[in-house]
């Protein structure tokens, strides 16, 4: 077990380290940082200084290793654009991120499951059919279209809710949080409901199907036969029995959910790392975007391994 | 009464539910600085000059007008300028303004760091004379430079020293990137870069307020739908730009009204006059076409300028002759004319320079820089394939736009131009000169055009006190850049924003927002 | 003939001649893939020939003839003047195109990295799954951007519209391959195992033959339904490229070129021209991912 996870954990540096190179090799093609750097009445010595200042000069594989040399000393670079050391900035946009995206991850489940279970149970019904064909609706538009229809319907032709931002923030130990006044929980809603409808889509599916399969499963039959009631066979013994994988697609999901909120961020100005990211590719603020991937990648490569060592801890013959 | 009050809430929306004089607007991009040494950007000057003063500033109608500085008046022949000083003014901390703040700004603002150096090119030296006179004396006569330093805001040496800030940073940033202490009637309370930046009037402003704003908010909103939605539902009071489509729906509906001018910027197309063939084409080898004057001339009256303002830019925007708009110093009267749209002539033309049967050619755009311009350049495109000639369309984003444009990489182009200077001589010097960086000229000359007059004319213009033999001088160059077709200028882009019913305040051509113009009713 | 006969006899396609729904969106699905094909014959002129355009029919709504031209439009026109319709076929065919070509790159791929990390086992396991790792890692926008920097290095101009659609593909593609690949991975450690696999082992048989005789008939199902709903995210994932900037050419529209375009006109007035084009999409990719569905219904056997 031991050798299996330092062998596990060895990989998982070593993808972090492909992961890097590759986005410092595709920076040279995003884009030249100088132009946003100096302005209009710039001269080719301005802009050569700039370069070899920046050591943007050097092949990309220099700049890569000087990027790891400091970040290995907790130091991520500073920002083109903003002129502030990168990781202060990815910490005052974190929450933000992470708060739409706990909330969307919540809306997907909750919803999910309640209407996974409902089109379960009324298999052939006109409602459930209804119901799953319009989710599908979801998964059939682009997401920054849903967005800015949901602004269109919500804001601006019923005024109901905010159009974009995050609303009065308040800030408990250096997290700012919009859970805590009216004004922030209403701003969560249509930017939540546009990230989460694709999960919600694909939970809903999940438990509708487990829940067929366990319907048929033998021991829901012999429940049943015992006599326990309909509301006990389905929600103690079938939807129990669910909830496992929906539990780890979702958890699975939750690093999609913050890497994909790019878009829903960019359409409702909701001031986390994703929007960010996007300003970043179009400054060509490559410490940011550096900064920003890799943070996903550890995100990512992190939740793959935790899972694979879960299923590893639970079924030791896949310790091979 | 009760029931009055009802409706004129509800007329009032939503500024009725906030503060009245609470005002909120939103543009595109975030300054980037709080540092007004450090970038030379429309977005941080534009910003700050409402933080920051200069010696002299622009008024309603762009005239410069006094501030910090209340006459000044040109030394012996052309020696220089003497400026002096306003008494009584403070900075928002308090301390006082005098000469050693200018001279520390001028030293700042010229410094190796500063981007803003290009400015004080023509300057020797700034003498201080006495506590309230400055002399800045400069290389050659210089007749517009109190004109060219509006945007040279005044920085308290004091503050700055303490603050360890004595040269701007923009790499690294440093206190003056998120912190300001200007002498103007706003000053900066909370500063989050990207997402928010909030205002409050300064009490000790040494000018008296016209404004009657308590506490003044920007957001910058990349995403233009989500900017107009955000003025609709009166989540913001006023947004810059607003889409010049969306722009008539704005105005029509209840509670929101449009503001248009026309900006000092004007969108042309260049061609690359420096090379002997094409770069992208189907006929690899052979002349570049527009090379002879007739081809360029064809490209100018192919173009349809009125049906790309009638639909593309929804009539907000006026067509242009020259490389300034007419409310620029230095417009020349004498040729206000643009060639007119006429494709058999065009055609004829190619014919007379042996291309009756066309040709093909790379066309690069940017896709996010200025007002719908790919779509212009779409249009500009079915326009030229209509005469027979083939534009290959390269739009991108302005990232990539520029270093493709400054390997070379075009055949013709798109460009957009705001003298910073308000003056003719800006455009003349940046575009149409010979490129030479030795002398930092033709810096934007992308395409390399180059005429042995026009350049013996620059710094005759430059260095010219008459107004008359000046405006003689520009007269000539514009002949010179029309009759060449050096450019085929499109037309001058237009400024819309849009607001609540309930705001009052000045658009100034150059795209400056100035919260000081600004009621709240 | 009788293959057919047999085949409409089949218990697959009686289920779903008894599905209303697999019939309709079977039937919306067929439509609209003809109509790409034969959108040339279909539309009133070719929105791809800027000669063809003419500026002062932008903006005409539809149904009403313009107001300087007098031309009318069955579902009026964009800021170009090009006829929605007819632009909307075109598109049609350049989404369709880039939708097929992904999910096929992605399904070779996937197919045949799946099968050899799950046959294998080891440390060609260990290698294909870490590079899935990173794929994962690369929002495909990210991908997009790669790929198109590079490629615009080695293509002359004439060819970069075309590029553009290259690009796509490759991208979403690439971006699509990671789930083939860990439901054939998974497929197939469970076919190894069994008696038949190990069997045909026995008698000598090599590892490719036993791969695409044995295994890949058993994977076939999991793959034909991720498959399907594959199109219909490729479909969407272009219009998010599009969106982002990375997507076909306003040139050369794509669906989601013409949705990105106009959804600058929702607050103006001229609707249709982002209606139609959604519509459009929303009409593919609903009945797609329908299809895609009753597909995974029908070939589940532990719902017969």
């Amino acid at each position: 077990m031991i050798s299996y996870l330092i062998r596990r954990v060895l990989q998982s540096v070593l993808v972090l380290l492909v992961v890097g190179l590759i986005a410092f090799a595709m920076f040279n093609f995003i884009g030249d940082p100088i132009d946003n750097m100096l302005g209009q009445e710039r001269t080719q010595e301005d802009v050569d200084r700039l370069k070899a200042q920046l050591g943007l000069d050097q092949p990309f594989v220099v700049q890569y290793l000087r990027f790891l040399a400091s970040a290995l000393q907790g130091n991520l670079g500073v920002s083109y654009e903003q002129g502030r050391p990168v990781a202060q900035i990815l910490a005052e946009r974190a929450p933000a991120t992470l708060e739409l995206a706990a909330v969307s991850g919540l809306f997907a489940l909750v919803a999910g499951i309640v209407l996974g279970v409902f089109t379960a149970i009324r298999r052939n019904g006109l409602a459930a059919n209804a119901i799953m064909t319009f989710s599908l609706i979801g998964v059939s538009l682009p997401t920054f279209l849903i967005g800015i229809l949901l602004i269109y319907l919500f804001s601006v032709e019923l005024d109901w809710l905010p159009s974009f931002g995050r609303g009065d923030t308040v800030d408990v130990g250096g997290w700012s949080t919009g859970f805590l006044t009216t004004s922030g929980l209403r701003a969560l809603i249509l930017p939540a409901i546009t990230l989460g409808l694709y999960q919600m889509t694909l939970i809903m599916r999940l438990v509708r199907a487990e829940m067929l399969e366990v319907i048929r499963a033998d021991y829901v039959r012999f429940a049943r036969a015992r006599g326990l009631s309909e509301r006990v066979v389905l929600f103690r013994h079938a939807l129990k029995n669910t909830l496992v994988p929906v539990i780890t697609i979702t958890g699975l999901q939750l690093g999609s959910l913050i890497a994909f909120a790019i878009i829903t961020e960019s359409v409702f100005q909701w001031p986390g790392m994703g929007l960010l990211f996007i300003n970043a590719i179009q400054f060509v603020d490559i410490p940011v975007m550096a900064a920003y991937l890799m943070l996903i990648s550890v995100m990512f490569v992190g939740i793959n391994l935790v899972v694979d060592l879960l299923y590893v801890a639970i079924d030791p013959r896949l310790r091979t | 009464m009760k029931t009055f009050m009802t409706v004129s809430m509800l007329a009032l929306g939503v500024a009725a539910s906030a503060q009245a004089e609470e005002f909120s607007w939103a543009g595109k991009t975030d300054p980037q600085t709080m540092d007004p040494h450090a970038v030379n950007s429309a977005p941080v000057l534009g910003f700050l000059n409402n933080v920051y003063e200069g010696l002299v500033r622009r008024g309603k109608d762009m005239s410069v007008e006094p501030a910090l500085a209340t006459s000044w008046e040109p030394i012996g022949d052309g020696e220089g300028w003497r400026f002096f000083l306003r008494e009584g003014v403070t900075f928002h901390d308090g301390s006082t303004f005098d000469a050693e703040d200018v001279r520390f700004s001028y030293e700042r603002a010229s410094s190796e760091q500063s981007d803003t150096r290009s400015w004080f090119a023509p300057v020797k030296d700034l003498v201080v004379v006495d506590d309230m006179t400055v002399d800045i004396l400069t290389n050659a006569p210089n007749p517009i430079f109190p004109d060219s330093i509006a945007n040279w805001m005044i920085m308290d040496k004091g503050w700055a020293e303490a603050n360890d800030t004595q040269r701007p940073d923009k790499e690294n940033g440093n206190y003056a990137t998120l912190n300001a202490n200007g002498t103007g009637a706003f000053m900066l309370t909370d500063r989050q870069p990207g997402l928010s930046t909030s205002l409050a009037p300064f009490g000790g402003w040494w000018d008296t307020a016209e404004h009657n704003i308590t506490k003044a908010t920007y957001t910058p909103i990349d995403n233009s739908a989500t900017a107009v939605a955000a003025l609709l539902s009166g989540d913001v009071d006023m947004i810059n730009p607003v889409p010049i489509q969306d722009a008539a729906r704005v105005d029509a509906r209840d509670g929101t009204t449009v503001v248009r001018g026309i900006e000092a910027r004007v969108i042309m197309l260049g061609f690359g006059h420096d090379r002997d063939t094409l770069k992208y084409t189907s006929m690899a080898g052979e002349a570049n076409p527009f090379l002879d004057v007739r081809v360029r001339e064809a490209v100018a009256k192919a173009i349809n300028v009125d049906a790309i303002l009638q639909t593309i830019m929804r009539g907000s925007a006026e067509a242009a002759s020259q490389l300034v708009s007419p409310a620029m110093n230095g417009y020349s009267d004498a040729n206000n004319a643009r060639p007119a749209y006429d494709p058999e002539g065009a055609k004829a033309l190619l014919a007379a320079a042996g291309y009756a049967d066309g040709f093909s050619f790379g066309l690069k755009c940017p896709n996010n820089r200025y007002l719908n311009d790919e779509a212009v350049c779409q249009a500009v495109t079915g326009m030229l394939a209509q005469i027979g000639i083939t534009a290959e369309l390269d739009a991108m984003p302005v990232q990539n736009y520029w270093p493709e444009l400054r390997a070379d990489n075009f055949d013709m182009y798109m460009l957009g131009w705001s003298p910073g200077t308000f003056d003719h001589e800006h455009p003349v010097r940046f575009l149409v000169t010979t490129p030479n960086p030795e002398k930092k000229l033709g810096s934007w000359n992308f395409g390399g055009f180059s005429n042995g007059r026009v350049d013996t004319l620059l710094p005759m213009i430059q260095s010219e006190i008459d107004a008359t033999k000046r405006q003689a001088m520009i007269d000539e160059v514009v002949d010179i850049y029309q009759d060449e077709h050096a450019y085929v200028p499109l037309y001058v882009q237009p400024l819309v924003w849009g607001m609540q019913d309930n705001i009052e305040l000045t658009q100034r051509p150059d795209n400056f927002f100035i919260l000081r113009w600004v009621t709240v009713n | 003939m009788s293959r057919f006969l047999k085949f409409w006899d089949s218990d697959f396609a009686w289920g779903f001649r008894r599905s209303p729904v697999a019939v309709v969106s079977f039937v919306v699905t067929l439509i609209l893939i003809l109509s790409a094909v034969f959108a040339p014959l279909l539309a009133v002129m070719n929105p791809f020939d800027p000669a063809s355009l003419n500026l002062m029919n932008g903006f005409t709504a539809p149904g009403t003839p313009n107001a300087f031209t007098g031309d009318s439009f069955l579902m009026g026109t964009d800021d170009q003047g090009r006829d929605v319709y007819s632009t909307i076929l075109y598109g049609l065919r350049i989404s369709l195109f880039v939708g097929f070509a992904a999910v096929t790159l992605g399904l070779v791929l996937g197919v045949t990295l799946g099968l050899i990390a799950g046959y294998f086992g080891g440390w060609t396991d260990t290698i294909i799954m870490r590079i899935a790792d990173i794929q994962l890692t690369f929002p495909s926008i990210l991908v997009a951007m790669l790929i198109f920097g590079v490629a615009k290095g080695f293509t002359p101009v004439e060819y970069r519209d075309q590029l553009a659609i290259w690009v796509l593909i490759l991208s979403i593609g690439l971006s699509d391959w990671v789930q083939f690949a860990r439901v054939v991975r998974g497929a197939t450690m469970v076919e190894k195992g069994k008696e038949y696999v190990q069997a045909a082992k026995l008698i000598g048989r090599g590892s490719l033959p036993i791969m695409i005789r044995h295994i890949l008939p058993n994977v076939l199902s999991p793959v034909l339904v991720i498959a399907t709903i594959s199109l219909a995210l490729a479909i969407i994932a272009e219009a998010t490229l599009s969106f982002l900037g990375v997507g076909a050419p306003p040139t050369q529209p794509s669906l989601g070129t013409l949705i990105r375009i106009g959804q600058g006109f929702l607050f103006s007035g001229e609707w249709w021209i982002l209606f139609f084009p959604s519509v459009t999409l929303l009409a593919l990719a609903l009945s797609v991912n329908l299809l895609g569905d009753w597909l995974r219904d029908a070939l589940n056997p532990k719902l017969r």
